[in-house]
């Protein structure tokens, strides 16, 4: 069985009376000729890596090698612990958790890609405040990240999810986008509703450049991946209530491939463009690297 | 369809910070390590377009080397391959080009590699969320497909035994 978009996915998931992490489960077991109880202790071991990534991240001020990043998941928890988060429990743990995660990442620590490493923070960000503030247990939130990578495999084959390749609508976009639906399925919401909530976060995020200063994975990216999650939570919430994207998933993922193919490579990932050619970034640039510019 | 499993999507488990930039390149590394049967005494790397741009802040020129001592990548010694790779004696040199006439993609790599009398040339293009694939081996378009937790070594080796019984076969 082959899903090749978001619409073939929802028949499938309603002909077949299953969840989209139960289908991509299925389609695991059936395309790698491995028993399901081992896909599932594989996913399980990505899951206990992204919570060993954030309870480091979470305890960690130091900064990362380049100077430009660090500290600033400790800020966040202390100021969320104090209960002044304007943002509430939910989005503001999430912060906390995704800075954790990307710090981490910029540190050269080991993270999980999700679904690259420049956008790791936004899943484990999700999942792990879902888990503290309304108990889902461990064992969901592997679901969830079932559900997260089936929606992210029909993405990555119809668009893409580099910042090279499409943007940081491709790489932020999309990780939003994924945990958007993966929110709705564990809050109980139907697969046509976690399809919507990724179209919505991922029409907020088209026509992001991919511009990061000095070509590091810090500036933007970090906040970047923070706001991410604050944007799923409330794409999640619109398709709760029964909110529908008015352009389906499918054509939305076909905006996000031309708007890369049309973006200019100096907004790819190369450096050559955006913050990463303002005067703060150019600065830092020669700071780091003394090298022919 | 490049993407087939729910672990491309979820994972590599791998050292920061990027999956295209850092991990998908480990990998590329690791299959030339795997085709020579040893790391390399002599690497020339070339990198094309966004390599050549932010190789540094990516550690792409790290993971590389990392992959061609046989690291994977989750492995923490990759931040001190440059080190790693001068005490095992390894030569490595790098070249930066715009454009590769291969192939079309930001992310690509060629590398010759040398050991014993063994020489090969690998082209290898990082595809995104740590997936990446081989295109080219000795002139030769391939199109060999690198996931997280692939056995490279068995690929490696099927590689060769391809291209043996095609050697026998002229």
């Amino acid at each position: 069985m082959e899903i090749q978009s978001m619409r073939e996915l929802i028949k499938a998931c309603e002909k077949e009376q299953k969840t989209i992490g139960e289908m991509m489960l299925k389609m695991e077991t059936e395309k790698s000729g491995r028993d399901k109880e081992i896909i599932i202790a594989m996913m399980e071991e990505r899951l206990i890596k992204m919570k060993e990534a954030v309870d480091r991240g979470i305890k960690d001020d130091s900064a990362a090698p380049s100077g430009i990043s660090g500290g600033d998941a400790v800020k966040m928890y202390d100021y969320m612990n104090q209960g002044k988060a304007l943002s509430g429990n939910y989005i503001s743990n999430a912060m906390a958790f995704s800075l954790a995660t990307s710090e981490n990442n910029a540190r050269m620590g080991v993270i999980v890609a999700t679904p690259t490493a420049g956008a790791a923070g936004i899943l484990p960000g999700v999942l792990f405040s879902l888990h503290k503030n309304d108990g889902t247990p461990f064992k969901d939130l592997v679901m969830g990240l079932f559900t997260a990578s089936m929606l992210g495999l029909v993405i990555a084959n119809r668009s893409f999810i580099s910042g090279a390749a499409g943007g940081c609508q491709a790489e932020v976009g999309s990780a939003t986008a994924m945990a958007a639906g993966t929110i709705v399925e564990l809050r109980g919401g139907t697969p046509e509703q976690a399809v919507n909530a990724t179209a919505i976060a991922m029409k907020s995020l088209l026509g992001l450049v991919c511009d990061p200063v000095a070509g590091l994975v810090e500036v933007p990216c970090i906040k970047r991946n923070v706001i991410g999650t604050s944007i799923a939570f409330s794409a999640a919430d619109m398709a709760l209530a029964g909110i529908e994207s008015q352009i389906p998933c499918d054509e939305v993922i076909g905006a996000m491939y031309r708007i890369g193919k049309d973006m200019p490579r100096t907004l790819r990932e190369t450096a050559l463009g955006g913050l990463a050619t303002t005067e703060t970034g150019k600065q830092v640039k020669e700071r780091l690297f003394c090298r022919k510019s | 369809m490049e993407f087939q499993s729910c672990f491309d999507i979820i994972g590599p488990i791998m050292v920061g910070p990027s999956s295209s930039h850092t991990a998908g390149v480990v990998s590329i590394g690791k299959f030339i390590y795997e085709m020579l049967g040893d790391c390399p005494q002599e690497a020339n790397i070339v990198f094309y377009d966004s390599f050549a741009e932010t190789y540094q802040g990516h550690g792409t020129d790290k993971a590389l080397l990392g992959g061609l001592l046989g690291m994977d990548t989750d492995d923490q010694r990759i931040k001190n391959s440059l080190e790693l790779a001068k005490e095992y004696g390894m030569q490595y040199q790098f070249e930066f080009a715009e454009e590769c006439e291969y192939y079309d993609h930001p992310n690509i790599t060629i590398v010759t590699a040398k050991c014993g009398d063994y020489v090969v040339k690998v082209g290898g293009v990082s595809l995104g969320g740590g997936l990446s694939k081989i295109f080219l081996i000795n002139d030769k378009m391939v199109d060999i497909r690198l996931s997280a937790g692939d056995d490279l070594k068995a690929l490696a080796r099927d590689y060769q035994s391809i291209e043996k019984e095609f050697m026998e076969a002229i």
